[in-house]
């Protein structure tokens, strides 16, 4: 039995983490939460995790703060960036700090579920390679 | 000479063939002097020899023994005399006209050589002043034309500012101060804007105020001087006062006055394109911004938009992959809350757009509303969107005003104190015979003095990359329906700290209002 991917989904609006925990765990992800910038770099110390979503504008430590603090360091997680910003600037920053995906909202959950296998199949790729 | 008309020049060649000047020489006062110098003497000689040459013929013999050939030969002799002093007359004359023709020549090749100058100068000093577009580089360059074409020590210019007084824009030379006021009527540059009229004061021009008037009336303990004040007017309007005053004992004269208005023309019409260059260029700037704040409001929308649907369309999605009754209602819920937040923004965009054309078109209906009862509603909205509130109102409250527009300042203003303030959060209603105010106090940072104006502009956020969400729009909806109900609303601190919403509005004018209180 293979063990479940680990996915950590980083958004302030709580109807979003809500519907997205429901549905990744159908999709036979294992989710965990966080509201905040500071909560997911915490989440991401705390606990191995395979992928991580998130989102740019959120109180406090916003996702620009967390993918700068991410990019550092020599083990972290993918992160796929899911914002409702959909300017050409924003995705080209995202994956400059080393965004393995940017997603705009709204996202059809089927395709973000997709996104998510693609980004998963890619890092693995990387790894055996 | 070219400059002279043709016809003195024919005359004058006429009169200088007559009278026997020499065609090579151009005819000069000097030579026509020589001429009737030299033709008066020899006349005197002629007339001296002819008189000598009848006396010698007379000597001769006696009276009685004159043959009929002496009496011939002195009648000769007289005669050539008379024919010689006629020539002489004659010549006389054609020389005497030809001294006026020319003295009338230089006197308008003076006239012109004078008008040419001044034609000249005018036409740079024009070219210097179209050469600019700034005021203040247009106000530099009239005083330094102004200077160079009156040799005059100092000018200053003056501009009408609110019909009663003239104040002074810019100086050259003298000890006048910029932003000196005169009164119209006042003074002689004061004059001059009232009466229009260019003025021209020579020796008492401290008497007559101008020292007031331009400031520059004393310099090296004299009074004395020469000055002029010419009326600025474009399009038939008074724009200022031009003044000048002339360099040490130089007394300025009528033909200088008469240059200084000519110039007035082009400083004028230069000052008045200069004004209407700085409207343009705040016109743009404004337009610059408001064009930045609506492309901040396009993103804004595109992004609130978006937040919702994100949560609808997954929240539809984890419905149809749930079978736990709990938790499908809690998805239903979801989509409900985001749903009816959709809404609100909508309906937010469609009441400033209606906003906007309602200003444009017609004015809104006003009608006598309870507030008190709409402030009780809402907050009881406001609790069940879990944004809790203190009412202390009046049982009833009458205003005048469009009930709509009302529900949603009351709407916006509390939602405004819950995300930008923190609670408690109070809404008052203090009410008098003819005045309501309704004050929505929160306990927040308050209003920074410097936004608070700009807050209430359509699409402006304080915090435009910021995490609140919005869509800069709930304030401006806020004063356009207070405004178009004829009352006024601005923010201010609170006395305990955070910021303190006040909107202030009419009574209808048969008010009846009951003083029960409740809480």
């Amino acid at each position: 039995m293979s063990t479940k991917y680990r996915v950590l989904i980083v958004d302030d609006e709580p109807d979003v983490l809500l519907t997205l925990r429901v549905i990744l765990e159908a999709a036979g992800f294992e989710p965990s939460l966080a509201a905040d910038g500071e909560t997911a770099l915490r989440r991401i110390d705390e606990q191995p995790l395979d992928v991580v979503l998130l989102d740019i504008m959120m109180p406090v430590l916003d996702g620009w703060f967390v993918l700068a603090e991410l990019q550092g360091r020599a083990l972290r997680p993918q992160v796929i960036v899911c914002s409702a910003k959909t300017g050409d600037a924003d995705r080209e920053r995202a994956l400059n700090l080393g965004a393995a995906a940017y997603v705009t909202k709204p996202y059809s959950p089927d395709d973000l579920i997709a996104k998510i296998h693609t980004v998963l199949a890619q890092g693995e790729a990387h790894v055996t390679v | 000479m070219d400059q002279l008309p043709g016809e003195i020049n024919q005359r004058i060649k006429r009169e200088a063939r007559v009278a026997g000047i020499s065609r090579r020489k151009a005819p000069s006062i000097e030579v026509i002097e020589q001429r009737r110098m030299q033709l008066w003497i020899l006349t005197v000689l002629v007339v001296v020899a002819l008189a000598a040459a009848s006396a010698l013929a007379s000597w001769a013999g006696p009276e009685s023994s004159l043959g009929a050939g002496q009496w011939i030969l002195r009648s000769a002799v007289a005669l050539l005399g008379i024919g010689f002093v006629a020539y002489a007359v004659e010549k006389e004359l054609h020389l005497h006209r030809l001294l006026r023709l020319l003295t009338d020549e230089r006197v308008l090749n003076a006239a012109y050589s004078q008008s040419l100058d001044m034609n000249r100068a005018l036409s740079a000093a024009g070219k210097a002043l179209n050469s600019a577009l700034e005021l203040d580089e247009v106000l530099d360059a009239i005083l330094a034309s102004a200077s160079q074409l009156l040799s005059a020590r100092s000018g200053s210019v003056m501009l009408l500012e609110d019909d009663d007084y003239l104040r002074v824009v810019a100086v050259r030379g003298g000890h006048l101060f910029r932003d000196a006021r005169v009164r119209v009527g006042e003074s002689v540059a004061g004059r001059v804007a009232e009466t229009r009229a260019a003025l021209l004061v020579n020796g008492d021009a401290v008497d007559l105020g101008l020292r007031d008037a331009s400031g520059d009336g004393r310099e090296d303990g004299k009074e004395d001087g020469s000055a002029m004040s010419v009326p600025l007017v474009n399009r038939g309007q008074l724009l200022g006062v031009l003044n000048v005053r002339a360099a040490g004992s130089v007394q300025f004269d009528d033909y200088d006055l008469q240059t200084l208005s000519l110039f007035a023309e082009p400083v004028a019409a230069a000052i008045a394109k200069a004004g209407l260059y700085a409207a343009e260029k705040a016109h743009v700037v404004e337009l610059v911004e408001s064009d930045r704040m609506k492309s901040q409001f396009v993103a804004s929308v595109s992004h609130e938009l978006r937040t919702p649907i994100t949560s609808i369309r997954g929240a539809v999605a984890a419905t149809r992959l749930v079978d736990d009754s709990a938790q499908r209602n809690e998805l239903l819920d979801v989509i409900e809350r985001q749903s009816v937040r959709l809404q609100g923004m909508v309906e937010e965009i469609l009441a400033s757009a209606r906003m906007e054309r309602e200003s444009n078109d017609a004015p809104v209906m006003l009608r006598k509303v309870d507030l008190a009862s709409l402030v009780r509603l809402a907050a009881l909205d406001a609790h069940l969107a879990g944004r809790p509130v203190t009412v202390d109102a009046p049982a009833v409250c009458e205003v005048r005003a469009d009930s709509e527009g009302l529900r949603r300042v009351v709407g916006n203003l509390i939602e405004n104190a819950h995300k930008y303030g923190s609670i408690p959060v109070t809404v008052t209603l203090e009410c008098d015979a003819e005045h309501v105010m309704l004050s929505v106090v929160d306990s927040g940072p308050g209003v920074p003095v410097a936004e608070r104006a700009r807050i209430f502009e359509r699409f402006y956020r304080t915090d435009p990359n910021g995490v609140q969400p919005g869509l800069g729009l709930g304030l401006s909806i806020v004063r356009g329906v207070v405004e178009s109900s004829g009352g006024s609303v601005y923010v201010e601190d609170a006395p305990g700290g955070g910021a303190a919403f006040r909107v202030v509005l009419h009574t209808p004018v048969d008010d009846r209002r009951e003083e029960a209180h409740v809480n």
